[in-house]
């Protein structure tokens, strides 16, 4: 589909190598003699991929499989010890926000300090000033010393400042929980609005909800090596398998025997953002001891109570998986084209029915998601609210009755 | 040579990058004070002052037959100006990649510009401070043509800094003890130059010991011009330019050898 002349971004066999010395004096000698003195511990190995224009890459693995490492080749900060990476245009980075600042400088000295250090001059600056104020929505702190600042609005101004230019190619770090939500999603937005104009995005974070979201791609890195690379939902498959073997070997996920909330609350309903309350119709109001309450309806109904700060209808998401881990199916408002009721309280409420729960004999687990309007912003995710057990008196095996017809 | 070439291009390119830094830098030492920049310029202005009453007015002490001049305070002036300019860019600049190690962390930036931006800052200070001494110093040089030898040597000095802070700022990333060591010797140093005594007076034996302070032909140099109107002799443009050819080769050595782990050490 895309011609080589629209590659954004191009790594070939990129590695980096660590030395590890036994002690600074070793690393002391090893500077004056040039000879070696180190262990070598590769954090990244063989990683090759290219992105073009306006493909969004998203980054997964586990801690310590070289992410970070990737991101800050790509970022430059880091100089690769074997292969090369080719950036075309401007690159930016959202790694670790407001690093740069000074803390006893005002806002706006700060701006064209830590402007000049990612290669805004001063009279770039000028221009780019009051859009950058306005968007961080600091314009009555603004001359105030950073000091002063809260780290939310640090990260604000920071965030406000790396993309005030638009950039080439993104590079995000799980910087998403940039602020509160209004500002989480004024953030979400101008980087959709960055990919939608043709800037290529390299995305890291834990929230496979966001990489399925963002990305087009993804890369699965384990212990410093390509696992796997391509389409999203290929990829995330198999991570997720990868995950889920890793939870059962390490029994993290294994029943547990005394869970007897048939109602997750979190709090009381006042005003906190969030999700309030997920409710699951027709429980078994008293279970045995060490059981989980039996579902004794025949729908699967299932009711979330949520508030959110801004003035904007929420979208509510809920998942329905195996005790052990095997999700079954999610579903969304947004997805559905449905949308949650307003109460007179102001929180918002949604519910969702499964009608005569086609499933086997089970332990089963609820989690509840709560969105912006369009799904792109992730307000809370709530896993594990609500566990019942379900029976189906059949004898053959299996997890879902799927529809079917003999013929 | 070559990675102290990379990075001197560098350099030259970020180079309006770089006096911005510097000028921050002084801005931010200062930062919080109510007299501001003006501190930065006091401090040495003041122990000059110091020098010059204690020695030359309440003591009114008097330097040997062979001093270039008599008045003890006015001959330590001019060493020891250009001696704490030294110190104080070398110490600045050791510590300058060790102090910037969360920016240079999450910047593509050379390394390089933190030494220099250090250096340049303490420099920055100086210069104005060497060119208000030439003017006090009138009397003895009476304007003669040697002081076309100042810029030169002030530049030498300049180049020297940065050498030297950008290379112990390599090894103090290394390791940290570096710093203490240098403290110290920046401390003693004083003594290994020609700042408190003139050359003159040293024991004959013992005079090589001055050429280990990579400060003493400058300070020689300054002495020469200041105080007595003369172009410095050729000793003295030797021995800073087998200081600066050393520091250089070493400088491009370590470079080489760190460059791609030395943010790694921050």
């Amino acid at each position: 589909m895309a011609g080589a002349t629209d590659v954004a971004l191009h790594a070939e066999t990129l590695g980096k190598g660590y030395k590890l010395y036994d002690s600074p004096r070793a690393r002391l000698k090893a500077l004056l003699t040039g000879r070696t003195y180190h262990r070598s511990h590769w954090a990244l190995a063989e990683v090759s991929f290219e992105l073009h224009r306006g493909q969004c890459m998203g980054l997964i693995g586990d801690n310590g499989a070289g992410k970070s490492t990737l991101l800050k080749l790509v970022a430059g900060t880091l100089q690769p010890t074997t292969g090369r990476i080719e950036r075309r245009g401007r690159v930016t980075a959202i790694l670790e926000l407001g690093a740069g600042f000074h803390p006893e400088f005002s806002g706006r000295d700060n701006l064209y300090f830590a402007g000049a250090l990612i290669g805004i001059g001063e009279r770039a600056m000028k221009a780019l000033e009051a859009s950058i104020i306005e968007f961080s929505e600091l314009e009555h702190a603004i001359d105030r010393p950073v000091k002063t600042y809260s780290s939310g609005m640090v990260v604000r101004l920071a965030f406000a400042l790396v993309t005030a230019i638009e950039p080439d190619v993104l590079i995000i770090d799980e910087a998403l929980a940039v602020g509160d939500q209004h500002f989480q999603k004024k953030c979400v937005e101008r980087i959709e609005a960055f990919r939608q104009r043709g800037c290529t995005i390299l995305f890291c974070s834990h929230s496979l909800y966001h990489i399925r979201q963002l990305c087009d791609v993804a890369l699965w890195l384990d212990g410093g090596r390509p696992r796997a690379f391509g389409p999203t939902e290929r990829v995330l498959a198999s991570y997720e398998a990868h995950v889920r073997a890793m939870d059962g070997a390490s029994g993290l996920s294994a029943p547990k025997s005394t869970v007897d909330a048939t109602v997750g609350q979190l709090v009381p309903a006042d005003r906190r953002a969030g999700i309030h309350e997920v409710r699951v119709a027709g429980l078994e109001a008293a279970p045995p001891a060490g059981e989980l309450p039996l579902l004794e309806a025949k729908d699967l109904v299932i009711t979330v109570t949520a508030y959110v700060n801004a003035d904007e209808q929420p979208s509510v998401g809920v998942m329905l998986e195996q005790l052990n881990g095997v999700g079954i199916t999610s579903v969304t408002t947004h997805g559905d084209g449905a949308a949650p009721e307003r109460l007179a309280d102001g929180r918002w409420r949604a519910t969702v029915t499964f009608p005569d729960l086609p499933l086997h004999t089970g332990d089963y687990v609820v989690s509840a998601y709560l969105f912006d309007s369009r799904g792109i912003v992730v307000y809370e995710e709530w896993q594990d609210c609500v566990r019942f057990k379900f029976v189906y008196p059949t004898m053959t095996p299996g997890l879902v009755r799927l529809p079917h017809a003999w013929t | 040579m070559r990675a102290l070439y990379e990075d001197g291009g560098a350099l030259l390119r970020a180079r309006s990058l770089l006096w911005m830094m510097a000028r921050r830098e002084i801005a931010a030492r200062n930062a919080g004070s109510a007299a501001g920049v003006v501190w930065a310029y006091l401090q040495p202005l003041l122990t000059v002052a110091a020098y010059y009453l204690v020695f030359d007015v309440v003591f009114a002490m008097r330097l040997g037959e062979n001093a270039p001049t008599r008045a003890v305070g006015a001959f330590l002036i001019v060493g020891a100006l250009p001696w704490m300019a030294f110190c104080d860019a070398v110490s600045r600049g050791m510590n300058s990649l060790i102090d910037s190690g969360g920016v240079l962390q999450k910047n593509p930036l050379p390394p390089a510009l933190f030494p220099a931006r250090a250096v340049l800052a303490s420099m920055v200070i100086y210069l104005p401070l060497i060119a208000l001494v030439t003017l006090a110093y009138f009397p003895m040089h009476h304007f003669s043509p040697a002081l076309l030898a100042l810029p030169l040597l002030f530049l030498a000095q300049l180049m020297l800094c940065m050498v030297l802070a950008y290379m112990l700022a390599i090894l103090a990333a290394a390791l940290r003890d570096v710093l203490q060591v240098v403290a110290f010797l920046l401390s003693v140093g004083i003594f290994l130059s020609p700042v408190l005594f003139p050359v003159t007076m040293f024991p004959e034996a013992w005079r090589w010991v001055l050429w280990l302070n990579p400060m003493s032909s400058l300070v020689m140099g300054y002495q020469a011009v200041l105080l007595g109107g003369n172009w410095p002799g050729a000793g003295v443009w030797g021995g800073i330019g087998v200081w600066l050819a050393a520091s250089v080769v070493v400088l491009d050595r370590l470079v080489a050898r760190s460059r791609e782990t030395l943010v790694d050490w921050l």
